[in-house]
């Protein structure tokens, strides 16, 4: 996420300019009042000049409640004498008595009172109004008319603007200041104040922070600061913290300032205290951008406050304001009333994405009257659409569309009666209702369903497209890309309709909608979200899902996450981020949880273990087991795949090995990988094979392959097999790291590593090794000519590495003996059986098996002929008994060992 | 440099003696102005609630869909009825603002001025009870 753009923009306090803040000379000046540093503004210059200690703190509480008693006394007083006034009629005159002017100007003791009560309930109306706020009103909270005064010229204490909260908290700083001896209250000190209060709390339960794992670190930041006696005072970046907490609240339009603008610019103005949180591993975006979830919060409650004024005047049924609509009941049968369910509150507000809503809009007014809604599964299409139904609520629309209602339309039971005739007819008499009724504006979801994209060989499109050109009614569609080119954009419905299309959401777009769709998830399941969650769902489902785009995929995951801790861990507790890792994982096999002491462990040993089965290769297993653990620590850049290797050697050095391995060490299983035998792709149709035909939903061998398994092995053997054409779709994969198949998906592979091996050049290779060339060498004159001729320059540029795997020695011949028949040994093993072979036979096991030209294929077959076959022999005759160990000789005969006999 | 003693006389002078002579002067100024700005938000309201423009534009859209000459001209009598009700009533509603606004302005000095007549008049202490 870039984490700069988060960053509110702070006004800049400056120092007083009259007095240059000099304390001493600050005293008298009447610029600052004393306060030295400030923000100019359009209120004047902004200064922080209150006191708070003790005192000052006791008379604020002692006031409020002074006040709190007055109201009490006045009210009570306004009881009593409209009691006694009542009491005294009732009991001595009738209601006849009170209808004469002498009842009321005789001067009854009783009446006097009535008459006083009514001065005294004028007395409460004014101090109710006046003495009741809890501070004083931002001035930007509500529009105000004298803008484009000059800048004035007075100073303008803020205190007053801060909500009751957000004083207690700057007294609570005072407390702090004293307990920890500091002369000054500092933007740190005004930080931990908030953290320890309520909305603190809040704060950190979103982060994820324990005040105990924080308040050392802030303790010894705070200790670092001026120590002295009393008078404490406030420092002058705390006074600008303060002045700038009411600049930022009244910038964005809030009612007071709260607690929540002082910790924000505490936390700017404090570079130490940024650090501190940093180590702590709280990076300043995740600070800021829990703020803007609070405040978020509290703009969406705000936004529904005025939504709900607004719908008051929003009929309640399906007909309109002004009472020209009619009854529709074909198309509220095959319907739903979005602008009613808007209504009751059932539709939520959208979060971005305003410029398509303007697009929206506008497409509307242009004179086309329908607009499709063009974008991926899950980037918010139905989101625009209930934002646009919300907004018909409140009447927030242009004047085609208001006074109406938006109705969805569901298509597939329109056209589910399977007769094209039928279904004609029924969406016929639909628009007919809809153009009778005049207020209506259609939804319709998958508008594809309407050329039979959705359900077979219906095709309504032409139907539907020549009613829209009579212009009588009004549609905003949705389609996906891929049904937009395949069925639409060439039709004559596609072009009536005006193309607005919805982007997938972006990180920090996603982490919205995250953050605004949060109380929902937290109501749901009873348990709190954290900020790394919401931050660990928009990334890992941007990178690893791409069936559904952003947001919607962020969304299933986090409300996945919240069920699985609320399962797992009970209700109340945090989603955090390895939650939400885990349900990723879950969903794609790809590790992207945290990496375990045992996981790294075995990364940094993988070498070693591959050794284990890949015998010499140096070159070749290191450069692999790199690529894993730059992949691992995700170091790399993400839109190619893990890693591209070309293993160019002999056939029989441990090419295919190699792979194998490393599926074997790193995925778990052997077969863990995608394997193509590109002998099988010398046609120029192989491609499709790969990719799928056009339009077969089936997709291709490879393209399917990944597609559900992205995170694997893609093993491309005897590459020079291949038809060119095969090798040019492959320059994408390796530069992109997609490949988009035949009906239009875009497959990613940027989490597999692709390894293509080839024979070509092994004549080379061989006979450099034999003149004692080194690797480097034999690899320059390999790309310089060997293979100029086989693949393209660009082609072998797209590699992360090319290998040269080398002709096998005798000595690493022996060595794959040794693991052949361990293999062998572990076989027997299970069937009660040990193996054992003496040295000398190995080696001559070796030397039959040894041809320079072939590596050590042809000693899986020496093997196989000398030693299984004989021992497949023995079993069957019977001579083995479990516990027996069958001895490989010297001299290449099989003899078996008894075991001793326990009862003999 | 705002003093301690000014948090205390604030307290004192402000919050319970001023608010005493403040609140005449706060009744025909601030608080009237809140008021009558309270008074034509409702009205206001209560307009748009009726939705005079919606219906006078609509004045000879039939209602109901009914397209034929009849529907039409039952329509435009039911409009035109309707909107003359609604006027009525808006005009009532009006009226009693008025008579609100005119309360505000009247009352506290009259119902003062009568009660002190009585206390002042000695009729008060004459007729209490005890």
């Amino acid at each position: 996420m870039p984490q700069e753009s988060n960053f509110p923009t702070s006004p800049q306090a400056i120092v007083c300019n009259a007095c240059n803040g000099d304390p001493r000379a600050s005293v008298n000046c009447k610029q600052c009042r004393g306060a030295g540093v400030g923000i100019p503004s359009e209120y004047g210059f902004l200064i922080w000049n209150t006191i708070v200690d003790d005192f000052t703190a006791a008379i604020r509480k002692f006031r409020i409640k002074v006040n709190a008693a007055i109201h009490l006394m006045v009210l009570a007083i306004i009881i009593a004498f409209v009691a006694i006034f009542f009491w005294n009629v009732i009991r001595f005159y009738s209601f006849q008595d009170l209808q004469t002017i002498s009842f009321w100007s005789a001067g009854y003791w009783f009446v006097s009172l009535f008459y006083l009560a009514i001065v005294f309930t004028a007395f409460f109306i004014f101090r109710i109004s006046e003495f009741t706020k809890p501070a004083k009103e931002l001035p930007n909270w509500l529009p105000h008319k004298d803008l484009g005064q000059t800048q004035k010229q007075t100073a303008l204490e803020v205190s007053p603007y801060f909500s009751e909260p957000a004083m207690e908290v700057i007294e609570s700083a005072y407390k702090i200041a004293k307990d920890t001896g500091r002369v000054e209250i500092s933007p740190v000190i005004l930080f931990s104040a908030v953290l320890a209060s309520r909305s603190g709390a809040l704060f950190m339960a979103r982060l994820g922070m324990r005040f105990e794992n924080v308040k050392d670190s802030l303790a010894q930041l705070i200790q670092t600061e001026n120590a002295g006696s009393p008078p404490i005072t406030f420092s002058r970046e705390a006074k600008r913290t303060l002045v700038a907490a009411f600049a930022y609240a009244n910038q964005t339009h809030r009612k007071y300032v709260s607690p929540m603008e002082i910790f924000l610019q505490a936390f700017l103005d404090s570079e130490k205290l940024q650090d501190v949180l940093d180590r702590l591993e709280f990076p300043p975006s995740y600070i800021i951008n829990v703020a803007k979830w609070v405040l978020l919060h509290d703009k969406l409650r705000e936004d529904h406050e005025r939504f709900t004024m607004l719908a008051r005047f929003k009929p309640k049924t399906s007909m309109n304001r002004a009472m020209t609509a009619m009854q529709t009941p074909l198309l509220d049968r095959y319907s739903e009333d979005l602008t009613l369910l808007a209504l009751r509150g059932y539709l939520s507000p959208m979060i971005g994405n305003q410029k398509v809503m303007d697009d929206l809009l506008r497409g509307l007014e242009s004179g086309q009257q329908s607009v499709v809604l063009v974008g991926e599964t899950g980037c918010g299409k139905a989101a625009v659409i209930e934002q646009l139904a919300r907004q018909m609520v409140e009447e927030e629309v242009p004047e085609l569309l208001f006074d109406k209602r938006l109705v969805s339309v569901n298509l597939a039971q329109v056209v589910a009666a399977g007769d094209p005739g039928l279904a004609a007819e029924r969406l016929l008499a639909m628009l007919h209702e809809v153009a009778v009724s005049g207020n209506i504006v259609l939804a319709l979801y998958g508008i594809e369903a309407l050329v039979g994209g959705g359900s077979g060989p219906m095709d309504l499109a032409e139907t539907f497209a020549s009613e829209l050109d009579k212009g009588y009614f009004t549609v905003v569609a949705t389609t996906s890309q891929q049904s937009w080119t395949q069925y639409l954009e060439r039709r004559s419905l596609g072009k009536k309709l005006v193309k607005v299309v919805v982007p997938p959401a972006d990180a920090e777009q996603t982490v919205q909608v995250l953050m605004a769709k949060s109380g929902t998830i937290e109501y749901k399941n009873q348990v709190y979200l954290s900020y790394a969650a919401l931050e660990k769902a928009a990334t890992l489902s941007l990178r690893y899902l791409h069936d559904v785009a952003a947001p919607q995929s962020a969304l299933n995951v986090l409300r996945e996450s919240a069920v699985l801790v609320r399962k797992s861990r009970g209700e109340g507790s945090f989603v955090t981020a390895e939650d939400v890792a885990k349900i990723v994982h879950d969903k794609t096999d790809i590790p992207v949880e945290m990496v375990t002491k045992e996981e790294s462990r075995r990364l940094l040993d993988l070498e070693d273990r591959m050794h284990g089965r890949v015998i010499g290769q140096d070159d070749a297993v290191k450069a692999v087991a790199q690529a894993m653990r730059r992949a691992r620590a995700e170091l790399r850049e993400g839109k190619r795949p893990i890693a591209n290797f070309l293993f160019l050697g002999p056939t029989g050095v441990g090419k295919t090995e190699t792979a194998k391995t490393l599926a074997q060490e790193y995925f778990g299983d052997e077969n863990a990988m995608i394997r193509l035998d590109m002998s099988e792709y010398q046609e120029q149709m192989s491609v499709t094979r790969m990719i799928g035909f056009p339009q077969d939903e089936r997709g291709g061998l490879l393209t399917e392959a990944v597609r559900k398994k992205p995170f694997t092995i893609v093993l491309l053997d005897e590459i020079e097999k291949a038809h060119p054409d095969v090798l040019t779709l492959f320059l994408q994969v390796m530069d992109d790291g997609r490949l988009t198949d035949g009906v239009g998906r875009v497959i990613d592979f940027t989490n597999a590593v692709i390894i293509m091996t080839s024979n070509a050049g092994t004549s080379y290779i061989q006979n450099a090794i034999a003149q004692g060339k080194s690797a480097e060498q034999i690899k320059t004159v390999l790309l310089e000519r060997e293979l100029k001729g086989i693949f393209r320059p660009e082609f072998l540029n797209r590699f992360d590495n090319i290998i040269v795997f080398k002709p096998l020695t005798r000595d690493q011949v022996v060595q794959i003996a040794w693991l052949m028949l361990g293999r062998i040994a572990k076989n027997l093993e299970a069937k009660g059986i040990r193996f054992r072979a003496e040295d000398p036979a190995v080696e001559d096991l070796a030397d039959a098996g040894f041809d320079p030209a072939f590596g050590a294929r042809p000693l899986r077959r020496v093997i196989q002929d000398r030693v299984d076959t004989n021992i497949a022999d023995l079993l069957l005759k019977q001579e083995v008994d479990r516990h027996d160990t069958i001895v490989l000789h010297n001299d290449g005969t099989l003899h078996v060992e008894k075991a001793a006999n326990p009862l003999a | 440099m705002m003093q301690r003693s000014e948090a205390l006389i604030r307290l004192v002078f402000v919050d319970l003696f001023g608010s005493i002579i403040w609140f005449p002067i706060w009744w025909y100024t601030k608080g009237l102005k809140k008021f009558i700005k309270w008074c034509i938000e409702g009205l206001e309201y209560r307009s748009k609630q009726y939705a005079f423009k919606i219906w006078f534009k609509n004045f000879f859209v039939p209602m109901y869909g009914q397209y034929d000459l009849v529907g039409r001209l039952i329509s435009v009598g039911m409009r035109f009825f309707v909107i003359l009700g609604r006027g009525i009533a808006l005009v009532a509603e009006a009226c009693v603002y008025f008579l609100f606004a005119m309360a505000w302005v009247a009352l506290p000095p009259i119902a003062l001025l009568l009660a002190l007549q009585n206390i002042f008049s000695g009729l008060f202490f004459l007729q209490l009870p005890f």
